[in-house]
C-alpha cells in the first residue's frame, strides 16, 4: 500500500463492465449453491419464469455483492479484467496472484463451473470402460480399419463433387465478398453518418448470416432447390461471403493511411483512390484468407453433405445408416487423405505468398 | 501557367482556422502570403501546426475557418469536383513517402497523372504512351531513371523521396507542398533530396511550401521562413534574420540548435 500512496492516491475507476462481469461470476456461484440446498422438480424444471427469475435475482445479488466489495476496497475478478491500464489494484500489486482476492474468485468459479460441467455431460469414467462399450468400439474401429475396396471408386468420384462443391461455393464467394467487403471497412466508410449507418447494418446483417452454422443454411436450402449438390454449394457460398467479407474487411481496416493521402493528393478519384492506394496493400492477404476458405469449404462441404448437400458426405450418411462400417471404412480413408492434401497444399501456398 | 492574383502572390492566406472534430485547435487565424515561384519555408516545433496547414492548402484537411484566395478561387469554399481539380494543381509529397510499396517505381510516379485518367483506364494499367514517357523523363530529372522497372519497397529512403517528387511532377503543378521531406532521411541524403527539390523550384518556376526542422538546412535552401507556434504565425521574413532571440521566440526557452551537414 505504502508505495501507492507514496505516488499520490491510487485511481480505482468504478466500471458498469466490471460489475456486470462479476454479476454473472457470483450469480453464476449463487444458482449452483440455490440449487444444490433446494434442486428443482421435473414440474419447476420447465418453469421458465420461475427459472429466469432466480438467474436474475442471482445476477443482481452478484452485481450488488461486486460493488460492496469495490467500494470496501476489494478487487474482484471482473475489476482485473475490465480495469483501464491507469487504474491500480490497491495492495494487490505487491502481492503474489493466487493470494489475492480475484485470484482465489477465479479458481472457485473455474472449479464450480468444471464441477456442473461433469454433471451436465453426465461424465462416466464407469461408461468410457465397461466391457460392453469395449466391444461395440472394437467392432466399429475393427471395421473401419479394414474398408471396403469396392467403395473407393463411387467414393472418389463422390469426393470430386465434394471438392467442386467447395470449389464453386469460394468462387461465388470473391466477387461478391470483395465488392461488400470495402462497404464493412470502418476507415473506409467511417467519413459520413450515411457511411456509418450503412458499416454498421452490413455488420450486424453478416454477423447473423454467419452464426448460422453452414449445415442450417444447407437444410434451409435443400428444402429451397432440392437435395443435392446445388444446396450444398449454395449453403457453402452464403457461408463464405459473410466468412470473407468480414476477413477481407478487417485487412483493409489494416492499411496504413500514407499511400492513400500520397494517392488523394494526386487528385485522383474514389475509385482510384481504392484501387492504386488500398487494394495493393491488402492483395496478398486476400489471396491468402481464400485459399485457406476453400480448405475449410472442403471440409465443411463432407459435413454439408450429411443433410443432403451432395458429395461424399450423402454417401458416409447413406452407409452409416445402414451400419455397413467397412464402406464407411473407405469413405474416411479418401476424406482424410483429401483433406490432409488439400491442408498442406494451402499451408504451402499461404507460406510462398508472405 | 498564369497568376492572376495581383501582386505576384500565387496564394493569399486570411485566418485559417482549423479546429478537429476532438476539439484540437490546430490553426488559430493564420494570415500570410505566398509569392509565386519562391522557396517558402515553414518552421516550428511538433504539434505546432504545420502539417495541418500544408493539408488545409490542398484540402486534405478541411479548414473550419478563414479564406486562402488561389487564383481568385477561395480553396476554403471549393466543394467536390472543384476539390480533385485544386488537388490536381496542387502537388504534394510526404516525411513517409507515401508510395505504393507493392508497385514498381514508373506506376508509382504514373499514378500521378490519375486526374486526368479515366477510372476504368487507370484500373486496367492503358497509360497513354505521352505520360509513361513523361514519367520516365521525371525520373530522369531526379535522376533515377535507371530504377524504373523496380518495386518501390526496393528503393532507400531518398530515392523514395525522388520518387515522390516525380509522382507530383506528373501532376503538372502551379504549387509543391513538401511535409517535412527530409526527416526520416540521413543527414547525407537530406541535401540530395533538398537539391532536387531547389531544381524543381528554380527550373521548373513550381512554388515550393516546405516544413522543415532544421534551421540550417532553413538557412540553406529558403527565400523566406514562416514560423508557427501553438497553430498561429509568429514570424515571417528572411532566413537570415533568424537571431537567438527569434529562437527562442519560435521555439521556446530551452530548445538548442542542432546542426545538420
Amino acid at each position: 500500500m505504502s508505495t501507492e500512496v507514496a505516488h499520490g492516491l491510487p485511481r480505482r475507476r468504478f466500471s458498469i463492465k466490471s460489475v456486470v462481469a462479476d454479476g454473472v461470476f457470483f450469480g453464476f456461484l449463487f444458482i449452483v449453491a440455490f440449487l444444490t440446498i433446494f434442486p428443482l422438480s421435473d414440474e419447476q424444471t420447465l418453469d421458465l419464469a420461475r427459472n429466469l427469475l432466480i438467474g436474475l435475482v442471482s445476477f443482481l445479488a452478484g452485481a450488488m455483492l461486486s460493488f460492496g466489495l469495490f467500494q470496501a476496497g476489494w478487487t474482484t475478478l471482473g475489476y482485473m479484467i475490465f480495469r483501464r491500464a491507469s487504474d491500480v489494484a490497491p495492495g494487490e500489486t505487491a502481492k503474489a496472484w493466487f493470494k489475492t482476492f480475484w485470484g482465489f474468485q477465479l479458481f472457485l468459479t473455474l472449479g464450480v463451473f468444471c464441477v456442473v460441467g461433469f454433471q451436465v455431460t453426465e461424465f462416466s469414467f464407469y461408461e468410457l470402460l465397461s466391457t460392453d462399450g469395449f466391444e461395440g468400439a472394437k467392432r466399429i474401429f475393427g471395421a473401419l480399419s479394414n474398408p471396403e475396396p469396392s467403395v473407393f471408386a463411387p467414393g472418389f468420384l463422390a469426393i470430386i463433387e465434394t471438392i467442386f462443391i467447395a470449389f464453386i461455393a469460394t468462387m461465388l464467394a470473391i466477387p461478391v465478398a470483395f465488392v461488400i467487403s470495402f462497404f464493412c471497412a470502418k476507415n473506409i466508410m467511417g467519413g459520413s453518418p450515411l457511411g456509418l449507418f450503412v458499416y454498421g447494418t452490413l455488420r450486424i446483417f453478416f454477423n447473423i448470416v454467419r452464426s448460422c452454422e453452414p449445415l442450417i443454411w444447407a437444410i434451409i436450402f435443400s428444402v429451397w432447390v432440392g437435395i443435392g449438390p446445388f444446396s450444398g454449394m449454395l449453403a457453402l457460398m452464403i457461408h463464405s461471403v459473410a466468412s470473407l467479407a468480414k476477413q477481407y474487411s478487417e485487412q483493409i481496416e489494416c492499411i496504413s493511411e500514407g499511400p492513400v493521402e500520397g494517392i488523394q493528393s494526386t487528385g485522383a478519384g474514389f475509385l482510384q483512390t481504392i484501387w492504386f492506394a488500398v487494394v495493393p496493400q491488402v492483395v496478398l492477404p486476400f489471396v491468402s484468407y481464400t485459399i485457406y476458405r476453400w480448405d475449410i469449404n472442403v471440409r465443411m462441404a463432407t459435413i454439408i453433405g450429411l443433410v443432403g448437400g451432395g458429395g461424399i458426405g450423402t454417401m458416409l450418411m447413406m452407409y452409416q445408416g445402414q451400419a455397413l462400417w467397412n464402406e464407411v471404412g473407405a469413405l474416411v480413408v479418401i476424406i482424410a487423405v483429401v483433406v490432409w492434401l488439400m491442408d498442406s497444399a494451402s499451408a504451402q501456398i499461404r507460406e510462398a505468398l508472405k | 501557367m498564369t497568376a492572376t492574383t495581383g501582386n505576384g502572390n500565387i496564394l493569399q492566406i486570411r485566418n485559417l482556422e482549423k479546429t478537429f472534430p476532438n476539439g484540437v485547435k490546430a490553426l488559430k487565424g493564420v494570415s500570410f502570403d505566398v509569392k509565386k515561384g519562391e522557396f517558402l519555408v515553414v518552421i516550428g516545433l511538433s504539434g505546432s501546426g504545420k502539417s495541418t496547414m500544408l493539408r488545409c492548402l490542398n484540402r486534405l484537411h478541411d479548414p473550419t475557418g478563414g479564406s486562402v484566395l488561389f487564383h481568385d478561387d477561395d480553396i476554403v469554399k471549393m466543394k467536390g469536383g472543384e476539390v480533385r481539380t485544386l488537388k490536381k494543381r496542387i502537388g504534394m509529397i510526404f516525411q513517409h513517402f507515401n508510395l505504393v510499396d507493392r508497385h514498381s517505381v514508373l506506376s508509382n510516379v504514373l499514378t500521378g497523372a490519375l486526374s486526368r485518367t479515366g477510372s476504368m483506364t487507370s484500373i486496367l494499367g492503358l497509360w497513354p504512351e505521352a505520360d509513361k514517357k513523361r514519367a520516365l523523363e521525371y525520373l530522369k530529372l531526379v535522376g533515377i531513371a535507371d530504377k524504373a522497372y523496380i518495386r518501390a519497397d526496393q528503393l532507400s529512403g531518398g530515392q523514395k523521396q525522388r520518387v515522390a517528387i516525380a509522382r507530383s511532377l506528373m501532376q503538372n503543378p502551379e504549387i509543391l507542398l513538401a511535409d517535412e521531406p527530409v526527416a526520416s532521411l540521413d543527414p547525407a541524403t537530406c541535401h540530395s533530396v533538398m537539391e532536387y527539390l531547389k531544381k524543381v523550384n528554380r527550373e521548373l518556376g513550381i512554388t515550393l511550401i516546405c516544413n522543415l526542422h532544421f534551421l540550417s538546412l532553413v538557412r540553406q535552401y529558403a527565400d523566406r521562413v514562416v514560423a508557427l507556434r501553438g497553430g498561429e504565425l509568429v514570424y515571417d521574413g528572411s532566413p537570415s534574420a533568424i537571431d537567438g532571440a527569434w529562437f527562442t521566440k519560435i521555439y521556446g526557452e530551452g530548445a538548442r540548435e542542432v546542426h545538420v551537414n
